[in-house]
């Protein structure tokens, strides 16, 4: 899986936890870019990632992303 | 009460429990929340639209989904992120519910829980489904 098509399926996941289906995400976007962007639907973008990739997560790894691309970054390294 | 901690979970544990609906948890949860809707409270109307009995409070019966998580799966180290519920068939005052929940998912990072969960009548109809996440006190 390349880094576009886990792009695409990220934007699906981002969508539809904030229910904007016509939400548009970029490498820079972080939870200052979307005001329901709060702990509680960080926890359910990380488990809707984490069931639609069949990945998993490390907490330290998750503390240390700033942004989507970040977090594309590794999932990257893990679906590869 | 169960104490399941976060080391105790996995994927498929599953609890139930029973409750009995009664006229006087229908009244106080008009007490509660207001809710003069006639079809809670007026047999003749119920009739009128359908329904052998005046229908008990959705989220009368919803709030055992909050015994289940709170009592039951995890229990006491329990604290509630969100519920989404779909209902699916009327309950009247003397059925009998049966609330089952059953671990799905558990994200391990933050320590979240996502439970499965439902609840029959006496017929085992089922009344309501849920998806319900949780987080735990208690590693």
């Amino acid at each position: 899986m390349n880094r576009d098509e886990i792009f695409s399926g990220v934007q699906e996941i981002f969508r539809d936890i904030f229910d904007e289906d016509d939400l548009i995400i970029e490498y820079s976007t972080n939870s200052d870019s979307i005001e329901d962007w709060d702990s509680l639907n960080h926890i359910n973008l990380v488990s809707a990632i984490e069931k639609e990739f069949k990945i998993k997560f490390a907490l330290g790894e998750l503390l240390t992303l700033k942004d989507v691309g970040a977090m594309i970054d590794l999932m990257l390294v893990k679906l590869k | 009460m169960n104490e399941y901690k976060f080391s105790d979970i996995y994927v498929g544990l599953t609890e139930s429990f029973e409750a009995k609906i009664t006229s006087e948890m229908q009244d106080r949860f008009l007490k509660i929340c207001g809710d003069i809707n006639p079809l809670h409270i007026e047999e003749e109307y119920a009739r009128q639209n359908g329904f052998a009995y005046r229908v008990v409070y959705g989220l009368l019966t919803s709030s055992f989904y909050s015994t289940l998580v709170g009592v039951y799966l995890p229990g006491k180290y329990c604290i509630l992120h969100g519920i989404d519920i779909q209902f699916s068939a009327p309950v009247f005052i003397g059925d009998v519910l049966k609330v089952t929940g059953k671990i799905i998912y558990i994200n391990d990072a933050y320590k979240q829980l996502e439970i499965k969960a439902f609840i029959t009548n006496q017929n085992n109809k089922k009344i309501s489904k849920s998806i319900i996440k949780t987080g735990l006190l208690h590693e």
